[in-house]
């Protein structure tokens, strides 16, 4: 089990480089992170992945765009917008996380979604960066929608990875403060951990239950 | 008025935190009011009420951070809420919890060394830099290349190099490494050739 942080940005998308994000990361208890825009590598004794973040476009260009990267090995993640998108990505193959959940339409993802993203086995991101820079409805609602998604991930069992969508590692968190954060949307010490090695979980080619020899 | 006896005295708590980025100037009251809008933010006024967060010391690029006994969890999570100290960007990364200051401090107060009778001979005015070497922060370089800009390293210590770009338009901080520069400077020197 690999802890990860799901999305960082290093230089020239934050304040810096790839390596020092590495390296803080080691410090706070991490294993690897996922990097947009950065090729993979390990440094210090972290594993950096590539991430792919799309973000507003049409689900055509996601098709698209998930085509083109399906066996690059990157991280490819889809930012959410109202339900219809949101079921086309999920049932996208090469999808690995739908993020921006908190900041997506009320009805964004309701329970047939969350039906798709455990047959799928898609992740829904938790952004941590609303509660932990955010004031007043900002956070409070985010708080909200992760509540209502940690009542969903119970019932369906989908999984969920965890982000600080850091662009400074003065974004970063360990993993003790991440536990707190959490504990705020009702997760609990082993949703954490589960969460936290959402990223491996999700890039880990499916195994099917029932196989036919002959 | 008389001071209460011990016993009937509240407990306390008290959280020693590392300031991030190294180097901050940060007066104590300004981070008192950042912490308490932090706790306040998050658990409300009657919470806040009951923490009691109070900065009792700051030094050496750490703080100890007072609360009432049992609302340390409570206290942390809100910690891991301070971003900014009147609008300078920091971050606070929680080490240890102790029910005294002084066993707080030391962990972060540097070790006196014993003084031998054999000292080393001091080193003549000439010789010296303006940089102060402290234990464990290697002297840094006065200036570096970067994506083909010129930075002044402010802090180095390890791998870790935090630069600053020369000039007065950009004063914003990067976090880099030892590599980075290396791997970048590589590159920049066939420009100079």
């Amino acid at each position: 089990m690999k802890i990860t942080d799901a999305a960082v940005y290093p230089y020239p998308l934050g304040d810096a480089s790839v390596r020092r994000l590495a390296l803080e990361a080691a410090a706070l208890g991490f294993d690897s992170i996922v990097a947009a825009d950065t090729p993979s590598g390990t440094y210090g004794g972290v594993e950096v992945r590539s991430g792919l973040m799309i973000r507003d476009v049409p689900i055509k260009d996601v098709i698209s765009a998930v085509k083109r990267s399906k066996d690059s090995g990157r991280v490819i993640s889809v930012n959410a917008a109202n339900n219809n998108f949101n079921r086309a990505v999920i049932g996208l193959k090469g999808v690995h996380i739908l993020r921006g959940i908190q900041s997506a339409d009320k009805l964004a993802f309701d329970h047939v979604a969350a039906k798709m993203a455990a047959d799928n086995r898609v992740a829904v991101d938790i952004d941590l960066s609303p509660i932990m820079m955010g004031r007043s409805v900002v956070r409070q609602r985010a708080i909200h929608r992760y509540m209502d998604i940690m009542v969903l991930e119970q019932r369906f069992e989908f999984p969920i990875t965890l982000s600080t969508h850091a662009r400074s590692f003065l974004d970063m968190r360990n993993v003790r403060d991440i536990t707190g954060i959490c504990s705020l949307i009702g997760m609990d010490i082993p949703d954490v951990e589960r969460a936290l090695a959402g990223v491996d979980l999700v890039l880990t080619p499916q195994v099917p239950s029932v196989r036919v020899i002959a | 008025m008389s001071t209460r006896p011990p016993t009937l005295r509240e407990k306390r708590r008290y959280i020693l935190a590392r300031i991030e980025p190294t180097g901050t100037m940060l007066e104590q009251k300004e981070l008192y009011y950042a912490i308490s809008d932090a706790t306040t933010s998050l658990w409300g006024d009657a919470t806040t009420a009951i923490i009691t967060p109070a900065v009792v010391a700051l030094e050496f690029g750490h703080v100890v951070i007072r609360c009432r006994r049992g609302t340390e969890r409570e206290l942390a999570i809100a910690l891991s809420t301070v971003t900014a100290c009147r609008d300078v960007r920091i971050c606070l990364r929680i080490i240890a919890a102790s029910g005294t200051i002084e066993s707080l401090r030391s962990r972060f107060r540097p070790k006196k060394t014993p003084k031998t009778k054999t000292q080393p001979a001091p080193e003549p005015e000439s010789e010296k830099t303006d940089t102060v070497i402290d234990a464990g922060i290697e002297p840094v370089l006065p200036e570096c290349t970067f994506v083909k800009k010129t930075f002044i390293i402010v802090h180095c210590n390890g791998q870790k190099v935090d630069v600053i770009e020369k000039g007065f338009k950009n004063t914003n901080r990067l976090f880099l490494t030892k590599d980075d520069l290396e791997n970048l400077n590589a590159t920049t020197i066939s420009d100079w050739i």
